[in-house]
């Protein structure tokens, strides 16, 4: 058993993991920088140490002042949360060192999942599915060959690129044969690398990922999917579980595959496999998370699972004590993240928050780092509470998730809960019919 | 002149609706003017920077009510007044230090990170007690300058 938990992290994730440390009965120690000192999660936690300035590079990312409030308090753990230091194996493998246990996977998982290159090929070798793509192109004939082989349309990728530069969408053998020695000379400019090839690419597809939990026992459990198709340039906005574009047998047939796949690596702690779903229903793998993820609260709610307090037993090197596999979703749960920005622009808008007013009542959850008086300080993310809802159906959780946004009161900043009016209204969401352009359409 | 709490109130509603730092109003001889810190005005977030933690750090001083000036911890870590658990510690009260000159160690990682001085003067005030956990910014010493 640990008996004091540091968690290295801000804002409503920090607040999270301080409140299931809480009922477990152990001590917690916030770290903050400057600009924190009066922050939500400081005032919480047991214990506080300033760690630096307000610039994360310097406290919420510095290893060493994490570690050394860590030896200062005599924390036993670290949390990471999500982001910051969360997926840096360094990190992990600092504290071990230190005589700390990280909360999380083992670094080597880390440093596997992490690079998407190598995660595509151990997925790829663990059975699961992954977008096809073609071998390096060697001229416009070869191009054109593979380009048929793997069928229209399909995407040009730059094999040193990454963020989403020196990528092309090609639909037919004209646009391969006129595009390919361009691509070639841009890549060969901005990458050092006139290495191309081609990826199948899905025109309307829907983000869909698979919640995993694996102990020191070898156990692992796979805890339903998210639908969380709903995003701005890769920024989640709103998540729900369970999708509505899985039947029941594609869900149980694929959380079969993961759960041997992962078994099979000894996946420790929370972690997401997550997916792309074609129109045709083919899910193929994207990525693996290996963390716990801004999203997770809709998978809690409808699996009756507290996820953070998991990490922690699994950490402590106990066995999961859930129910026979496969756990069954009740009812259906619906995330909006609220971020400090203009609801139109997405420019950040931080500040003083003068007055607050969070939704309650039955089914309504809030994770939140912000209150009254507050200040949302500019350094940082702008997510500052998560409004979730639990009810028995998606229409009923939708109605709900409408009422809890109509119920806030986010005075002196603005918010983004104008945008998930929108879309709470529009009649393609009420329908399910989504994709990861729902947005750009919706601003169309 | 009369302050118009009322007009005050809403000049200050205008401002954090706008993304002005400043507005000022001028009617006849009465010019009321409401202004924020630029840091609090939306615009696109900066980058984080990213610049390193100098290996020997200066402690870094700020600036006190009196003539005199707080040296404080650049690390979260454990205080110590002397190299070693039997060696005399850097500095004592009275003493005249010059800047560069080392004046504690801060403990961090199990690494010894010895303080400089960036700030020439005489201590007067060593406000933590050897062996004692400091927080990044914490009050170390008040020197007054000489």
């Amino acid at each position: 058993m640990f008996e004091k938990v540091l968690i290295a992290n801000r804002g409503e994730i920090a607040l999270r993991v301080i409140r299931s440390c809480r009922e477990r009965g152990l001590r917690t120690v916030a770290v903050h920088s400057e600009v924190d000192a009066d922050a939500l999660h400081t005032r919480l936690a047991d214990e506080a140490i300033c760690i630096g300035p307000a610039e994360a590079a310097r406290s919420y990312l510095h290893i060493p002042a994490i570690i050394a409030a860590a030896e200062i308090t005599g924390a036993d753990a670290v949390h990471p949360g999500y982001g910051f230091l969360s997926e840096n194996p360094e990190f992990a493998e600092t504290c071990a060192q230190c005589g700390l246990r990280f909360i999380g996977p083992l670094p080597e998982q880390m440093r596997e999942w992490g690079d998407k290159v190598s995660a595509r090929a151990l997925a790829k070798s663990l059975g699961l599915p992954i977008l096809e793509g073609s071998a390096l192109l060697e001229n416009a004939e070869d191009a054109v060959a593979k380009a048929e082989a793997l069928g229209f349309p399909v995407i040009l990728k730059a094999s040193g690129g990454g963020g989403g530069r020196g990528m092309q969408i090609l639909r037919s053998e004209k646009e391969v044969r006129s595009s390919f020695e361009t691509a070639r000379a841009e890549s060969l400019a901005a990458f050092g690398s006139d290495a191309v090839y081609f990826e199948r690419y899905l025109e309307r597809p829907r983000h869909i990922e698979f919640q995993i939990l694996g102990d020191s026992h070898g156990n692992i459990h796979v805890l339903g999917e998210r639908e969380c198709s709903i995003q701005r340039r890769h920024q989640k906005i709103v998540e729900e579980a369970p999708s509505v574009a899985l039947s029941d047998e594609q869900r149980s047939d694929m959380s079969a595959t993961i759960r041997r796949a992962m078994r099979e690596v000894g996946y420790l702690s929370a972690g997401t496999l997550e997916f792309l779903l074609d129109e045709q229903g083919e899910l193929t793998f994207l990525e693996m998370n290996p963390r716990i993820q801004v999203e997770h609260p809709v998978t809690e709610l409808i699996m009756g699972v507290d996820l953070v307090a998991e990490q922690i037993r699994i950490a402590e090197g106990e066995a999961l004590e859930l129910p026979d596999h496969p756990l069954l979703p009740r009812g259906h749960a619906i995330e909006c993240r609220i971020n400090a920005e203009d609801p139109d622009t997405y420019a950040p808008w931080p500040g003083l928050v003068t007055e607050l007013h969070m939704p309650g009542g039955t089914g309504v959850r809030v994770d939140s780092g912000i209150y009254g008086g507050g200040r949302v300080p500019p350094h940082y993310d702008p997510l500052i509470a998560k409004i979730i809802v639990h009810a028995p159906t998606r229409p009923q959780a939708i109605a709900k998730m409408r009422r809890a946004l109509s119920e806030t009161i986010i005075g002196g900043i603005r918010t983004n809960i104008p945008l998930h009016q929108r879309i709470l209204a529009h009649p393609a969401f009420e329908e399910g019919r989504v994709s990861t352009w729902f947005l750009d359409d919706l601003q169309a | 002149m009369k302050v118009d709490l009322e007009q005050l109130r809403e000049l200050i509603r205008l401002l954090d609706e706008s993304n002005l730092t400043e507005i000022e109003v001028e009617h006849d001889d009465d010019r009321i003017r409401v202004r924020r810190d630029p840091a609090v005005v939306a615009g696109p977030l900066a980058a984080a920077s990213v610049a390193p933690i100098a290996a020997a750090a200066p402690a870094e001083s700020s600036e006190s009510e009196d003539d005199a000036t707080h040296l404080t911890s650049p690390f979260v870590g454990t205080f110590y007044r002397s190299p070693s658990p039997d060696s005399d510690p850097f500095v004592e009260i009275g003493d005249e230090i010059s800047v560069g000159q080392v004046i504690c160690i801060v403990e961090a990682m199990k690494l010894m990170n010895e303080i400089e001085a960036d700030t020439a003067g005489k201590v007067v005030e060593i406000l933590i007690e050897d062996g004692k956990p400091v927080e990044y910014g914490d009050r170390l010493f008040r020197i007054e300058s000489t």
